[in-house]
């Protein structure tokens, strides 16, 4: 069959997956809720903005050149490629139904309709606001051809850009596949990196803002000219136009080249992944087990939930993937934590007891807590005819979130002695830690156990459960606020800043009493759910 | 190892695939002419999987070759329209209704569009899906998924059908359906290739049938000859399927390499890999 007619089938496919997405989103009403706040929220964010956009147009009509359009330019097809590896690495690396498809037509077509329905995705989210924003821009520029022109410019540059992506995506799978402990440094190193590029930029936005560092020469050092001279044929017949050249001209020649080419080297990069090797998701992520039976040690021994808990922990060491969904709390107090380090100056030490406090809490609710039934649902019918009970099962769960949380909420404040804490100090926030650690256990257990995700997802080629993006909200805020009032009055008794007026007192025992409350009926609902739990 | 017959529909000449240090199969060969229904047969983990995933191209072998109805399988184009597969997890999209699914492989295979909608009306009917068949998969029993599966695999009207456990978990009166529509399409000349665990559906509907085990086709003939030779065992399919997964094929009692009339052989020889995971 011709390239056209893979062209065909691709688009077939690509309309296929598109509408399966969007019937996706129709059928949980948990996503359709989560759109609904999307669309309100960012919604109002658009109506404000597009005004602005107006006026921006409108003053742009009368400068020279458009701020930050080199620097943006430059790094808008880096940023794009990495978006597309990303999404070929957590999503798209494998077409679904794979038997089918590639039984039934040619992995070039498959490839195609899966970078196809990739921008079908990106286009029914980001579609509408960018051109409200384009147009509005347009018209406040006083020139309307901009709209269409740079669509035909942003074209070539994502459709390169996604294939290209796509390409370096696949390469990235074969290459785990092939070398499995390099995915392994790698998934460490990704997520090292992650964390290094939040606190790196935060780092780096305070240095530019105190002038440290001169953000001009940072912005002409990755300023492609030739890419921008492309792009800048989107404002020909503008006040903004510059005279035509060769070298975008010559980018547009490059980038019609390229598409077709990667293509190919995508094709034969799927190709050998989809036809040579197992499914990843088949191999076993460890074989060797030192070949003993499952005996939990001391204290873990003592009690049956101890022995659950051992049991959590031992399979969460396996295999730790299943816990990609932790790193969400840095995308939260990444930028907040590094501002707050900046300014703490000689405070320093009772900063890291409180982020101490902060990190255990968080790692023993939401560590296994999240989404108990989900992540318990394929032993559940043997877990509920087990003869334990259902109590004995959920303390499990919270044990061992107080297992991986304690340690972490009383090392850190006796650590923190080294950088000035009173021993006292340390002593009493590692105390407080350990309450709310307690706390943070049982409480994620009923929030977990009341919005359940059952379904697996294909993140870095593992399929895993991850709890609600809602539930982890609403834990992070609740517990996280309790914590910090919790840090707040400890800090400000200790350094004597609080009397114990009758309001203070009352208070504090309305917040002892929502903190041991709370988490206890937290805790009653999980067993609750549990108790009451079908098999559908 | 048989010799390379160019009529046969199945011609796999010297399959060995090996996962790191584990071979997952052995120097399989098979013959197989048109129109046949070919029962396969072998233990959890024997590598049947492997084999059909290699037949119908969707695994590369480690050596050996395989050419269906004439066609080398790494000819992909030339292959699609001369396979169908009906994989042990039926190949299905939730979110489509039967008919969608139809009408979207239909599609893709460049069915004409009237045939194509005289096909999946009169398949929707003999399958009894037509009052479904706008329902989406996600709401339909495992049973009506297997039967929409199956739809899927014939619709272009292959030359040969991969099936594996197609009848697993499926009600009396579904399994029946399959059966016979298995019966059907060898009478109509596709040569259908059958895996299952499920000895009475292979008893019922294969002209011959192959054993593997450890990566290696241990015995093949027809069903009344493997019978025969279990009869020292009790003279059941069953007992044949065991005697020869449980020591090599001296459970037959002989220890001579097995001919079989479809035209394969195999040593009985004793395995030397095993690999529960592939």
């Amino acid at each position: 069959m011709s390239a056209g007619g893979d062209l065909r089938h691709g688009l077939r496919i690509a309309r296929a997956e598109l509408s399966r997405s969007i019937r996706g989103y129709g059928r949980d009403w948990r996503r359709l809720v989560g759109i609904a706040f999307s669309v309100l929220f960012l919604g109002g964010y658009l109506l404000v903005s597009l005004p602005a956009a107006y006026a921006v147009g409108r003053r742009t009509g009368s400068i020279e050149a458009i701020p930050f359009l080199g620097a943006g330019t430059s790094l808008l097809p880096v940023g794009l490629v990495g978006l597309a590896a990303l999404r070929t690495l957590e999503r798209i690396g494998r077409p679904p139904a794979e038997d089918l498809l590639l039984l039934t037509t040619h992995p070039r077509a498959v490839v195609l309709g899966l970078i196809g329905a990739e921008l079908g995705r990106l286009a029914v989210w980001f579609g509408v606001p960018i051109v409200a924003l384009v147009t509005a821009f347009g018209f406040g520029l006083g020139a309307p051809t901009v709209i269409p022109a740079l669509g035909l410019v942003a074209l070539p540059l994502f459709a390169c850009s996604a294939v290209w992506g796509y390409t370096l995506g696949i390469g990235l799978l074969r290459a785990f596949r092939r070398l499995p402990t390099i995915r392994r440094l790698l998934k460490i190193g990704g997520i090292g990196g992650f964390v290094v590029l939040i606190f790196g930029s935060q780092l780096a936005g305070g240095l530019i803002a105190e002038r440290s560092i001169q953000a001009s020469g940072l912005l002409d050092a990755v300023s492609i000219r030739p890419l921008v001279s492309y792009v800048s044929l989107a404002f020909v017949g503008t006040p903004l136009a510059d005279s035509v050249s060769l070298a975008g001209l010559g980018v547009l020649a490059a980038l019609i080249a390229l598409t077709p080419v990667g293509v190919v080297a995508a094709t034969q990069q799927a190709s050998a992944l989809w036809f040579t090797d197992t499914s990843v998701t088949a191999e076993p992520s460890e074989t060797k087990t030192g070949g003993e039976r499952l005996a939990a040690p001391r204290p873990f021994s003592v009690v049956k939930s101890g022995r659950i808990a051992w049991g959590h922990l031992l399979r969460a060491v396996r295999k730790p993937q299943e816990f990609t969904h932790l790193i969400l709390l840095v995308f939260f107090l990444g930028p907040v934590g590094t501002t707050v380090v900046q300014a703490a100056d000689d405070a320093l030490g009772p900063l890291v007891a409180g982020i101490g406090v902060g990190l255990g809490t968080y790692l023993a609710g939401a560590t296994f807590g999240l989404n108990p039934l989900g992540d318990d649902r394929p032993h559940l019918p043997f877990l509920l005819l087990s003869g334990t009970g259902v109590r004995t099962i959920v303390r499990g769960r919270a044990l061992a979130g107080v297992a991986l949380g304690l340690p972490v909420a009383a090392a850190l404040p006796a650590a923190s002695v080294v950088l000035g804490t009173h021993l006292l100090h340390a002593a009493v926030f590692a105390a407080v830690g350990a309450g709310t650690v307690v706390a943070a256990a049982a409480f994620g257990l009923g929030l977990g156990a009341a919005y359940p995700i059952y379904e697996e997802r294909e993140f870095w080629g593992t399929e895993t459960v991850v709890p609600s993006t809602l539930v982890m909200l609403v834990f992070l805020a609740i517990v996280g606020g309790g914590t910090l009032i919790a840090l707040l009055g400890t800090w400000v008794t200790l350094t004597g800043g609080l009397g114990l007026s009758p309001l203070v007192v009352g208070a504090a025992v309305v917040y002892l009493a929502l903190t041991a409350g709370g988490p206890y009926l937290s805790y009653r609902y999980a067993v609750r759910r549990y108790r009451r739990y079908h098999l559908e | 190892m048989p010799s390379a017959n160019t009529d046969a529909a199945i011609q796999a000449t010297g399959l060995r695939k090996v996962y790191g240090s584990a071979v997952a199969l052995n120097d399989v060969s098979l013959s197989i002419p048109s129109g046949t229904v070919y029962g396969f047969l072998g233990p959890n983990g024997a590598g049947k999987t492997t084999t059909m995933r290699i037949l119908t191209g969707l695994t590369r072998p480690t050596d050996g070759s395989v050419r269906i109805a004439g066609t080398d399988v790494r000819d992909r184009r030339a292959l699609a329209p001369r396979v169908g597969y009906l994989p042990e997890t039926p190949p299905l999209y939730d979110e489509f209704s039967a008919r969608e699914q139809l009408d979207y492989v239909a599609d893709l295979r460049d069915i004409p569009q009237s045939t194509a909608q005289e096909r999946i009306e009169r398949y929707l009917s003999e399958f009894e899906l037509r009052d479904d068949a706008d329902k989406r998969i996600d709401a339909y029993s495992k049973g009506m998924k297997q039967k929409t599966a199956f739809v899927q695999a014939v619709l272009h009207e292959p030359d040969v059908l991969f099936l594996d456990e197609p009848t697993a978990g499926l009600d009396p009166r579904a399994a029946r359906r399959i059966r016979e529509s298995i019966a059907a399409f060898a009478d109509e000349g596709t040569t259908v290739f059958l895996s299952t665990h499920i000895l009475p559906v292979v008893e019922a509907v294969a002209d011959e049938v192959g054993v593997l085990f450890d990566g290696r086709v241990v015995a093949e003939g027809t069903p009344a000859e493997l019978r025969e030779r279990a009869e020292g065992e009790g003279g059941s399919l069953e007992d044949a399927f065991l005697a020869v997964t449980s020591g090599g094929a001296e459970g037959l009692g002989s220890g001579e390499t097995v001919e079989s009339t479809a035209g394969a052989s195999a040593s009985p020889a004793a395995p030397d890999a095993s690999n529960d995971s592939r």
